[in-house]
């Protein structure tokens, strides 16, 4: 074990929080005379975390901090892509934030927090960083759900999302604790070591496997754990649920690859199994209802939801190509994601909320791009090709199917296809109901530019869908 | 050297291509003369390339390889080759040089057109896809080049868009079309099945060895693979080569402009068909059975089609169904496994047939877009050039030596005269009948154009003036190789080497041979008289004769006489003006029974059972569930909780009581 | 039976049955003063498992701050208990029986193996100057620094989200504010219009 603290792969964690710290301080002073520093800070550590984060690339998996901190490349990739989808959103978010009067320092110093919390997860390999990291996350979350004091919906929101949290998150150190009774230790890789020589079918062992398994499910948002996701979707500030649908998702798959393949790669048969079951009933219950849903951030949840069940797909199928197969969906979904919180925060405007899908009646008329911009995410949601929803749902099941788990990967396609059916009905609204209101959008140039981009980009970084396919293939073939 | 010559293969098409795109994408920028002084650079470029290639091919140097591998997919990889021998060689440049005597005189007929870059940017993209179809090295590229080229038709004869005609015609060319391309494509999975590969050199490589080889389509039945191909590959030429009963599309193609009629039915298009018989005589050669199909086609599309031209009175459509006739000889010739003839009569066939249309669009240009031949007459004079390059063209049609026609045609003939294979002495005589009636049409079209007195009204009379230059120019310099082309190029094309390695003809179909060893020892100019004093005694010249005399006879010494020779033959004579009854019957069996098939399924099949049924039924039901699991989110806290506690009893019991045993 | 065993079940029972009061006692009061023995009960057995340490901590930040604090609210706000309880005997029975079933197959895992007491090896007793701070110092500041540091990262995190979520700037409060009062100018109080004279009627 290394006992010599090799702080150097922790740069990019260490920088964020000392960023964080000093932005602290400085909104302290500089908040009523120049109100926009905290923000271009953040902005900036975010880059400087990316640039710290790209040194990292391609070098051998390294453990520090006494085998609790592990750097490798899934670990790489992931945290870059958490950076920079945390980057993105927050460019959509800034006008939002203002105009409800939310734009205050430890807005942003929440959000780093949040950042630290996730890469102190993607780069675990132990439980206790592993379960500090996850608590980081969701204190923040807690939090920025509930910035908005004023807002009940919100408040009561942020309380339903702790409560649950606490529960889920009992359930998890529930779950560790009978691991550490079983193995005897707290450690992922010694307890991976120790499990190797157990009985598939030890009931102590899958106690504590149901436990952390649940524990993930939470997290994920997957039924029957996916409860407090409509609610959140819907009553927080839509500049928080962009965040939360987006690098948390990509943390919660770190998470699911420290635990699940890292800890109990040698019990796959069993969770595998276990995770089938959420997958279907995720993405059946997740498709089914958003079809009933009118509030459109609410519908996005059930998505979210449904999303996450394809999610699993790849990781039922318990081999490298899942895994990166599942990364791959992972990120594009973020990416979908963004654009998608991106639209609706540039839809809306001081006392608009633009959350209803009837506020998109005929938006063609108006805003014909930006129709066009979400019309082309909505596909990308649906799996439609050309876009790369398309690609990402293609490859979680191929995998399952080289699998041979067929009947799995028939009935993911079939519940795909009524997914389908909301995501349209909202293009349909976009361009063939009559327009209600006018709309003016007030959100500043550079989030326009930037949410233009992100959504074409579901659709031009078709020539490069093999590159990004391949990195993630790297980085699961490069973990420690 | 072979890397510089690649790089002018390439430039080839390339220099039809890019011209075409700025015409196409810039044309407003670039104006009028931008578009046409960069197409015709552009294809005239071309040319002269397609000669330096020539000349380089005539030196042995031959070329087959892959330029550019456009993708692979599952091991299959999709080439862009070329393969570069005297059969491509002498494509190119009649296909370049054609087309820039079309571009040319374009200028002059489009003059006052709206859609004149549009055009122009046309003629020059079918000029590059004929251009990939010819060049190519495999199966897939020539799948590119003629469906490439039936796109192009398909907008070229719907040029003038606003025409109810023209969209029909197009239409009619397209789905013609698509029924050959439909046997065109089974063919090359045919071959791709048999051979596994598409590129020509290792198809015709392996071809002997799988002769045998059978297939069975319907079960309990086997057919010969190879005649199997050949069937299918054939019915794609016929598609494209306008070949009885896929004809059809030729005669409506007229409602295009006229110097597009002279490209398809010229250079391109149309000869796609029987340059990629030619091409693939390897395998036609290995089934006498497909050899057979191809011959008897020929010879009823020469024979039949040639009667319809005596009917017609509009000029471009006398001059398209001698297309068709002129098609069927060629036909006729590749089944009779002259292939080398029927590429000779496709060259001499070019120019005289673009000189023929140039020089009626000419006619029609002075008649103000009038093409009733009754409306004409008495142009000699008013038009000396036109009528001058018009007789040339006759002539050559006609078959009259010492003109381009009379070579090839009387080859055609004497090959099939030669040939043994099944249904050969019925295509003697469909040919040789078929050689009278020619004459008759072309000259009945010269006399009722060009003599006797004039009988449009004062107006056009009086406006009827020669064509500018840029008309003229093209019609002479169409008019050179239509006189000169069969006996400069009889002997090297006929009677040489010239194809060797090329065309693959077996020992017993080689009726060339049969024919070249009348002239034993004779070469050169001598070769050539020889050939002219055996065609001046033997029986198609004095059929040739004859039908010009008749049609004298017919429309200049007695212009009563046709009146009433169509009185004593109505019945016959009504046949011929409804055209057998094809178009009658596409019309009612195929164009309203599909949609009358298409109404029923959309009224049963899609609206009631797939979108009644299924689309809306589940859509319903899914509706339906939806609503029943809405309320399931009730936002209580403690029952979201507990909601999750559920699915932790659950997990706990499935897998550690029922899943354990 | 040992007094040792005896003094674990005895703690054991207290604690389970303080918790079951917690849930189901009416008064809130009451409910926070069981949870305060439910760890003291937790305490002990931690103090009998040789963590002196963590036991006292127990007792000085939970009982000593948290739940004092608990119980400061509980008195200030004037929640309606009893109204938040409403249900409570309709979802008892599936509730209960949902709890059974659960607790039911923890007992049969748990007693299936490796938690037996003849599976483990009772610890050695530590020696009498073992000191149990002083080994926990040296791993939470060495081996365990990173936790920690993380664990310290969370406090401010909890500072910062209870004063983002507490700390605002009250409106509509009537505080004097002397140095703006005074550094007021005219045009912030008056504000002079021209008008045209109004005609009498």
């Amino acid at each position: 074990m290394n006992h010599i603290l090799n702080m150097q792969v922790a740069t990019p964690e260490i920088f964020i929080f000392s960023m964080a710290c000093l932005i602290l301080m400085i909104d302290l002073y500089t908040h009523d005379r120049l109100p926009l520093l905290s923000y271009w800070l953040t902005q900036a550590t975010l880059v400087a975390g990316i640039y710290l984060g790209l040194g990292g690339m391609g070098t051998e998996p390294v453990t520090t901090f006494n085998g609790m901190f592990i750097h490798d490349g899934m670990s790489v990739v992931v945290k870059l892509a958490i950076m920079l989808f945390t980057l993105i959103g927050l460019v959509y978010s800034r006008q939002y934030i203002l105009d409800r009067g939310m734009y205050r320092g430890e807005y942003y110093v929440l959000v780093l927090i949040a950042v630290l919390g996730m890469m102190v997860m993607t780069s675990a390999s132990h439980f206790l960083s592993l379960y500090l990291g996850l608590e980081l996350l969701s204190l923040s979350l807690y939090t920025l759900v509930a910035i908005n004091r004023d807002s009940d919906t919100a408040v009561e929101a942020a309380m339903k999302y702790f409560v649950l949290g606490a529960v889920a998150s009992g359930m998890l150190l529930y779950g560790m604790s009978l691991m550490y009774g079983v193995t005897g230790s707290l450690d992922i890789k010694t307890i991976s070591a120790a499990i190797q020589g157990m009985q598939s079918d030890d009931v102590m062992l899958m106690l504590g496997l149901i436990f952390i398994v649940v524990g993930l499910g939470f997290k994920l948002g997957v039924v029957p754990f996916h409860m407090w996701i409509p609610d959140i979707y819907q009553g927080a500030p839509t500049s928080v649920v962009l965040f939360i649908a987006t690098a948390p998702k990509l943390a919660a798959f770190a998470m699911v690859i420290r635990l699940l393949v890292d800890g109990f790669q040698s019990i796959a048969v069993n969770w595998s199994d276990m995770l089938v079951i959420l997958a279907v009933l995720s993405m059946a219950l997740g498709n089914i209802v958003a079809i009933a849903q009118a509030n459109f951030k609410r519908m996005l949840a059930y998505s979210a939801i449904s999303h996450m069940g394809y999610f699993l797909l790849g990781i039922i199928s318990a081999n490298p190509n899942g895994y990166s197969a599942s990364l791959f969906y992972m990120i594009i979904y973020a990416f979908t994601g963004l654009a998608a919180f991106g639209l609706i925060l540039l839809m809306s405007r001081s006392g608009f909320e633009a959350e209803n899908i009837s506020d998109y009646r005929g938006l063609n008329r108006e805003h014909p791009w930006y129709a066009f911009m979400i019309a082309l995410v909505m596909f990308s949601m649906a799996g439609l090709p050309p876009t790369v929803g398309f690609y990402a749902k293609l490859s979680v099941i191929q995998a399952l199917v080289d699998v041979n788990m067929i009947s799995l990967a028939v009935i993911a396609v079939l519940l795909a296809v009524i997914g389908a059916f909301y995501y349209l009905r909202i293009v349909k609204t976009m361009y063939f109901d009559a327009p209600e209101a006018e709309r003016t959008i007030t959100t500043g140039l550079d989030a326009r530019v930037l949410v233009s981009l992100n959504a074409v980009m579901l659709l031009a970084v078709m020539p490069w869908i093999g590159t990004i396919m391949d990195l993630c293939m790297s980085a699961i073939q490069s973990m420690g | 050297m072979q890397e510089e010559m690649k790089m002018i293969y390439l430039a080839v098409p390339l220099v039809c291509l890019i011209p075409a795109i700025v015409a196409g994408l810039f044309g407003r920028k670039i104006g009028r003369i931008g578009a046409h002084t960069v197409t015709i650079l552009g294809v005239g470029l071309a040319f002269f390339l397609s000669c330096y290639v020539y000349m380089d091919v005539m030196d042995g140097n031959t070329f087959n390889g892959t330029v550019y591998v456009w993708g692979i997919s599952g091991g299959f990889p999709f080439e862009v080759g070329f393969l570069i021998d005297s059969l491509t060689a002498s494509m190119m440049v009649i296909v370049t040089f054609v087309s820039w005597m079309v571009h040319i005189y374009t200028i002059g007929y489009m003059h006052d057109d709206p859609g004149y870059q549009r055009f122009f940017s046309y003629i020059s993209l079918f000029t590059f896809s004929m251009l990939m179809l010819v060049m190519s090295n495999n199966f897939l590229q020539l799948f590119f080049g003629w469906e490439a080229v039936g796109l192009v038709s398909y907008l070229l004869i719907g040029f003038w868009y606003t025409r109810d005609t023209a969209i029909y015609a197009n239409l009619k060319a397209f789905l013609v079309n698509r029924v050959g391309d439909f046997g065109f494509l089974i063919g090359i999975a045919a071959i791709y099945a048999t051979f596994g590969s598409v590129d020509y050199s290792a198809v015709f490589a392996s071809a002997p060895s799988l002769v045998d080889e059978t297939i069975e389509i319907i079960p309990g039945t086997s057919w010969n693979m190879m005649t199997f191909i050949c069937i299918m590959l054939f019915i794609g030429a016929m598609g494209k080569s306008a070949q009885v009963p896929l004809h059809v599309w030729l005669p409506d193609s007229m409602e295009g402009p006229t110097p597009i009629s002279a490209l398809i039915h010229a250079a391109t298009m149309v000869t796609a068909g029987i340059f990629m018989v030619a091409r693939t005589s390897p395998l036609f050669e290995l089934s006498e059975t497909a050899l057979s199909v191809v011959l008897v086609i020929g010879a009823l599309t020469a024979f039949f089609m040639a009667l319809l031209g005596l009917v017609q009175n509009d000029i471009k459509r006398v001059v398209a169904y001698s297309t068709l006739s002129q098609l069927g000889y060629m036909t006729v010739a590749l089944g009779a496994s002259g292939y080398a003839v029927a590429i000779f009569h496709l060259g001499t066939h070019a120019f005289f047939k673009a000189l023929l249309f140039l020089g009626a669009g000419s006619v029609i240009i002075a008649m103000h877009h009038e093409q009733d031949m009754r409306k004409m007459g008495g142009l000699r004079k008013l038009m000396p050039w036109t009528y001058a390059t018009a007789v040339i063209g006759s002539l050559a049609l006609a078959g009259i030596p010492p003109f381009a026609g009379f070579f090839s045609k009387d080859l055609i003939i004497e090959s099939v005269h030669a040939s043994t294979i099944p249904g050969s002495g019925f295509a003697y005589v469909a040919v040789l009948a078929g050689v009278a009636i020619t004459a008759f049409y072309s000259f009945r079209l010269l006399f009722m154009t060009f003599h006797g007195k004039p009988r449009m009204d004062e107006h056009t009379l009086h406006h009827v003036k020669e064509s500018p230059w840029v008309v003229v120019v093209p019609l002479v310099l169409l008019a050179i190789p239509s006189v000169l082309a069969g006996f400069m190029f009889m002997e090297p094309m006929a009677f040489s080497n010239y194809f060797e390695g090329v065309i693959y003809v077996s020992e017993e179909h080689d009726v060339l041979g049969a024919i070249g060893s009348i002239y034993e020892g004779k070469t050169g100019f001598s070769l050539v008289m020889a050939f002219m004093l055996h065609g001046m005694v033997a029986l198609p010249f004095w059929l040739a004769v004859g039908g010009i005399l008749l049609a004298w006879l017919f429309y200049i010494k007695k212009p009563e006489l046709p009146g009433k020779v169509v009185d004593s033959v109505k019945p016959l004579y009504n046949v011929l003006v409804n055209k057998y009854g094809f178009d009658d019957f596409n019309q009612t069996v195929f164009a309203n029974g599909t949609v009358k098939i298409g109404k029923f399924m959309s009224e049963y099949g899609d609206r009631r059972l797939i979108d009644g049924f299924f689309v809306n039924g589940t859509a319903r039901v899914v509706e339906a569930f939806s609503r029943f699991l809405k309320p399931l989110q009730s936002g209580l806290v403690y029952q979201y909780a507990f909601a999750m506690i559920l699915g932790l009893l659950g997990l706990m019991t499935w897998f550690l009581r029922v899943a354990q045993g | 039976m040992t007094f040792e065993q005896l003094a674990f079940y005895f703690f054991a029972s207290v604690a389970i049955l303080a918790a079951a009061m917690v849930v189901t006692v009416r008064n809130p009061v009451r409910a926070a003063l069981f949870l305060i023995l439910t760890f003291f009960a937790v305490a002990c057995i931690w103090m009998m498992l040789e963590a002196e340490f963590l036991a006292i901590v127990l007792i000085l930040v939970y009982v000593g701050a948290v739940m004092v604090l608990f119980l400061f609210v509980v008195m200030m706000l004037d929640i309606d208990f009893d109204q938040l309880r409403e249900g409570f005997a309709e979802t008892l029975p599936i509730g209960a029986t949902v709890a059974v079933l659960v607790l039911l197959q923890l007992v049969i895992v748990l007693t299936s193996g490796p938690f037996e007491l003849e599976q483990v090896a009772a610890p050695v007793p530590a020696a009498a100057d073992y000191g149990n701070t002083h080994q926990l110092g040296l791993l939470i500041y060495t081996y365990y620094v990173y936790p920690f540091e993380l664990a310290a990262v969370m406090l401010v995190l909890a500072m910062i989200a209870a004063i983002v979520l507490t700390l605002r700037d009250r409106t509509g409060t009537r505080s004097q504010k002397p140095h703006e009062q005074t550094q007021v100018k005219r045009k912030d109080r008056v504000r002079l219009v021209k008008m045209n004279a109004e005609k009498k009627n």
